[in-house]
């Protein structure tokens, strides 16, 4: 038998498996945590920093991201402090800025509870989340694709950059990238890139209706584990 | 050729990912650079897929992926070595030698590269030439390390064309 483990979450006692992250067991009960990287079935990495939480320890608490941070009996978890939000919203923002070109980002943007976009936008079409890569590594073991370089310089890329021979053809790569998802009004025109906000509605109701799930355009075509249920 | 050497490199090493590091430092010793097919033996000879091995060989300064010349010159950009006028340096090389760090001259004789720091701060300004350490560097003694190297290096050209001829 699976040994079990019980925690708070946000101040309800929940049951997960040992050895699954604080991020699966969270939405296993419905407790919305935004994320970015996190696939089901992958192995976390915690490249988005989106799904950060607050983890308590004796009184202090400290903010990691709760889809590397494994279930521990009597942990206690906070996902929803204002310190949370802000910090939350900070990140959000600065991947719409990074790459604002994506239904998938705004919405989570949206979902976390970005009005304005402080930063300068970026428009890469890269957020480095690394979901292609691990997907290609780990599900299809193809190892096709894979980050070169380092720092600002880091970037996905087939090995010497035209080894597309070692791909399998799977699609797996775009399906699974957040940058697959176009903005509702088509692709953004340098220079007019801005939050869409159209959906903002739902995130109104997803503050008041606690836990709510916005059904963001990443869950739907990305399997976030709310979408499945 | 070639491959016997990348073979002996690998010799005794095949099927052991850990290795890989040491065996691309290898090659970079061997070769003076790693290219794309000695990526795909060692990718081969040891079992890891190709994306490791050029992901790893792309992150360190170490390995180069391009040949590089016959007299490297590495130019210290690091603090110590910056405020002590490296960036004289840089300007030197670049003139007389007309490349940008990271390039090779055409004529194969020179590659040009700038580091963040060697760890020798107190010998600062310094230009590393072919492994050798020189300290106090101005633009005057990095132009004659030049000549001098081009001049043995045209020498040299001459002597095997002579010497075939
Ligand atoms: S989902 Fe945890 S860091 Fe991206
Ligand atoms: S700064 Fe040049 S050696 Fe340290």
């Amino acid at each position: 038998m699976q040994q079990q483990v019980t925690l708070t979450i946000d101040g309800s006692t929940i049951r997960a498996a040992r050895g699954t992250s604080v991020l699966e067991a969270a939405l296993g009960y419905g407790i919305c945590i935004p994320h970015l990287c996190h696939v089901p079935g992958l192995k976390d990495t915690g490249a988005c920093r989106l799904c950060i939480v607050e983890n308590v320890q004796n009184g202090r608490s400290r903010v990691t991201t709760s889809c590397t941070l494994t279930v521990q009996e009597g942990m206690v978890i906070r996902t929803n402090t204002e310190n949370i939000k802000r910090l939350r919203r900070n990140i959000a923002e600065l991947i719409v800025a990074e790459a604002p070109n994506s239904r998938a980002v705004q919405d989570m943007a949206v979902r976390c509870g970005v009005r304005e976009v402080r930063y300068p936008f970026r428009r890469e079409n890269c957020i480095q989340c690394g979901r292609c890569v691990r997907y290609c590594t780990e599900m299809w073991r193809a190892n096709a694709l894979g980050f070169i370089g380092r720092g600002k310089d880091r970037k996905v890329d087939f090995a010497f950059g035209n080894r597309r021979d070692i791909c399998k053809k799977c699609q797996s790569c775009v399906i699974y990238c957040p940058m697959s998802v176009t903005p509702c009004g088509g692709p953004m025109k340098p220079g007019e890139e801005k939050l869409c906000g159209k959906c903002e509605s739902v995130e109104l109701m997803a503050e008041n209706a606690y836990g709510a799930c916005v059904h963001c355009e990443l869950g739907k075509g990305f399997q976030c584990s709310r979408h499945a249920m | 050729m070639a491959t016997a050497n990348l073979d002996s490199v690998l010799e005794g090493r095949r099927s052991q990912p850990s290795q890989l590091i040491e065996v691309l430092q290898d090659i970079q010793d061997l070769y003076g650079y790693v290219s794309e097919d000695a990526m795909e033996q060692v990718a081969g000879g040891l079992g890891i897929p190709l994306m490791e091995v050029y992901r790893v060989a792309c992150f360190y300064k170490a390995f180069s992926l391009q040949p590089r010349g016959k007299n490297v010159i590495t130019v210290c950009t690091g603090t110590a070595c910056h405020v002590r006028g490296s960036d004289l340096l840089i300007d030197q090389v670049r003139g007389q030698l007309q490349i940008e760090p990271g390039e090779t001259t055409r004529d194969g004789l020179f590659t040009f590269e700038c580091v963040n720091c060697l760890g020798a701060c107190a010998l600062g300004p310094i230009v590393v030439h072919n492994d050798a350490y020189n300290p106090h560097v101005t633009p005057g003694k990095l132009r004659k390390m030049i000549d001098k190297a081009e001049e043995e290096g045209k020498k040299e050209a001459a002597y095997g064309k002579t010497g075939k001829a």
